[in-house]
């Protein structure tokens, strides 16, 4: 008798992703469970860690991971937009290499992109300051170390996040629909509300998603660029695992924080039809 | 400019157009189109794919704008208004219906965008649904559970709600099978004259534009070769083109210029014009001599079409088609060779 053979083909990666995905997630909300400042897995279940979590001032940083990753999320969709259109409206030769100058950088090390950009805020001597100063004669501060560049710094890497996706869901709106909504009287900011913005949901949604991850476990922007004017979550979590040695506290925010994504991620995926999206 | 009415009245024409021209680069898509369409006229337009026919009502509905010339409605110059300015809806080919709507939406769009009050616009879009004889509970329904009969009325109630002095409809039917599309072509035109507003109608069939159409103007590399009334069209086409274009008939080139011409052996009238071509259609031809031109043909082929029977004939080097009413006389066997004969006043002469 012959046995089906799906079971068989899925068993190494349902295995690895035990293995790796689940475990990993397992014992962290395990550990977060476990007494301050302890290290044994062995200890008794106690809320202790959660109730820090609220009283010892890390409600901040979430915050601030939190209003970063909207920001960025937002200011990416408002820039993505038009770029988009833009695109897909002039396809072709030009349309590609901007694509490609776009999706470039992604292929760079994060952090050297981010200290590129640091050398380019700089004050007095740096790229941006130096060459104003030297050509123009214009003296200027500099934003570096502030919320505003670790902003920024969020923007620039995770842009193409948010475009690639737009650009796809933006290609989902058929052109004729746009005629056939002019030629019922749609002026441009109909047409937007009532046929490109849900048509194109899909691909926005998509990319805000990405982003807003992406953002929300983002460390390296506020570290290199924020310097010491915002702490985000990523960093408290990662504090409290080396420098605190305080395992039990980082397991505990590490779970609040996936607790909040999902809390974001689980209701747009589940109006997303991504098969609809992928047979386009 | 005022054209005269029937009844002897002017009138200002619904929709005039004037030198209308629209070039892409090199190609000239609509070359210098001058018509006028009358108040509540069901006009259509006639081309082969490539004639600048989805080209010209593009523009007459402000979707492109003319590279020259003068778009009047009710003698009101709109050349240069938006598509969303216009009062003048069309129904598109690919109908273009808004498959993230309900039915309701999809009708009720216009209104919305005139910020008709939501119970207004729902009353109308009822009224629409049973003017267009669908179901008033199909007002909620998603229009991807629509069938293709469906999606089309419901394209049309979209294009009518708007109340638009004029409707134009690219191709709506091309997509549909032979029997909806003859059952809609009836509906259309009964459409027409219940609504009485002004049609335009794009199409690639003949065939269709005759059964619907008041007038037809067949269009050609961007220019209308004739403009006629359906009964003009199939009875005294203008050029060959024309005459090829309504399916299959028989077109006979004609060398000589004599006193009368000979043409394989049949003796013909004098052409009406010089270097012409002999139209002769298909049903014009009759077995037995009941006409004065009279020839013996071999039946190379027969087809059953229903109502009628086709027969291929050939004479001498002459491919012929007869077409004969079913019943009347005896069916006629292939390899037989019969008598056929056709009235002289049945040839349409056409020049090149």
């Amino acid at each position: 008798m012959r046995t089906r053979p799906g079971p068989w083909l899925a068993a190494p990666t349902a295995l690895f992703l035990l293995a790796f995905f689940a475990m990993p997630l397992l014992i962290v909300s395990w550990y977060s469970l476990m007494p301050p400042r302890t290290f044994s897995m062995l200890g008794a279940p106690t809320l202790a860690n959660y109730a820090a979590a609220f009283s010892d001032g890390y409600e901040k940083p979430l915050l601030w991971s939190m209003l970063g990753a909207t920001l960025t999320t937002l200011i990416c969709a408002l820039m993505a937009w038009p770029t988009a259109k833009i695109l897909h409206a002039h396809a072709g030769r030009a349309a590609s290499i901007i694509t490609a100058l776009i999706a470039l950088p992604i292929f760079i090390s994060e952090s050297v992109r981010l200290f590129g950009f640091s050398m380019f805020l700089l004050p007095r001597g740096g790229i941006l300051a130096g060459s104003l100063n030297a050509w123009f004669d214009i003296q200027i501060g500099s934003i570096l170390n502030t919320r505003l560049a670790a902003l920024l710094g969020m923007i620039y890497v995770y842009f193409p996040f948010m475009l690639f996706p737009l650009l796809l869901g933006v290609s989902l709106i058929p052109e004729d629909r746009l005629e056939a909504a002019r030629d019922l009287g749609a002026g441009r900011w109909a047409l937007f509300r009532e046929i490109e913005l849900p048509l194109a949901a899909p691909g926005l949604m998509i990319g805000a998603l990405l982003t807003f991850v992406l953002c929300l476990g983002a460390n390296a922007e506020a570290a290199i660029l924020g310097g010491r004017a915002v702490t985000v979550i990523s960093a408290a979590i990662e504090q409290r695992f080396s420098y605190a040695q305080d395992w039990p506290m980082g397991a505990a925010l590490t779970v609040i924080v996936i607790l909040v994504t999902a809390a974001v991620v689980w209701p747009v995926l589940r109006r997303v039809d991504l098969n609809r999206i992928i047979q386009r | 400019m005022a054209t005269v009415t029937p009844e002897g009245g002017t009138a200002v024409p619904a929709l005039s157009l004037q030198e209308i021209t629209r070039r892409f680069g090199a190609l000239t898509a609509v070359d210098a189109v001058t018509l006028d369409i009358a108040e509540g006229e069901f006009f259509t337009i006639v081309g082969p794919s490539g004639s600048g026919k989805s080209t010209l009502v593009r523009l007459l509905a402000g979707l492109e704008v003319p590279t020259a010339g003068t778009l009047l409605l009710r003698g009101e110059d709109i050349t240069r208004q938006p598509a969303n300015q216009r009062p003048t809806a069309m129904v598109f080919q690919s109908l273009a219906l808004f498959d993230h709507r309900s039915v309701g939406q999809n009708i009720e769009f216009a209104m919305k965008m005139k910020g008709v009050a939501p119970p207004a616009r729902r009353e109308r879009a009822l009224e629409l649904l049973s003017l267009l004889r669908l179901p008033r509970d199909y007002y909620d329904r998603a229009v991807t559970q629509c069938s293709g009969g469906e999606r089309q009325r419901v394209a049309m109630a979209r294009a009518l709600a708007s109340d638009p002095e004029i409707l134009f409809f690219d191709e709506p039917l091309s997509a549909l099978d032979y029997r909806l599309r003859k059952t809609l072509e009836v509906e259309l035109k009964e459409l027409h004259q219940r609504t009485g507003k002004t049609f335009i109608y794009i199409t690639h069939s003949l065939e269709e534009a005759m059964v619907m159409s008041d007038r037809i103007a067949i269009m050609q590399d961007g220019r209308f070769v004739q403009v006629g009334t359906p009964q003009d069209i199939y009875q005294r086409p203008r050029n060959r083109f024309v005459a090829g274009f309504m399916g299959e008939v028989n077109i006979l080139e004609i060398r000589g210029r004599g006193e009368s011409a000979r043409f394989a052996g049949l003796d013909l009238p004098a052409p009406e014009v010089a270097g012409a071509y002999a139209v002769l259609r298909p049903e014009a031809l009759q077995a037995g001599d009941g006409g004065s031109v009279r020839f013996d043909a071999d039946i190379v082929q027969r087809l059953m079409l229903g109502s009628r029977t086709q027969y291929h004939l050939r004479v001498g080097d002459l491919a012929l088609i007869a077409e004969i009413g079913a019943g009347v006389g005896n069916l006629m066997e292939p390899g037989q060779r019969t008598r056929f004969s056709f009235d002289p006043d049945d040839i349409a002469w056409v020049a090149e």
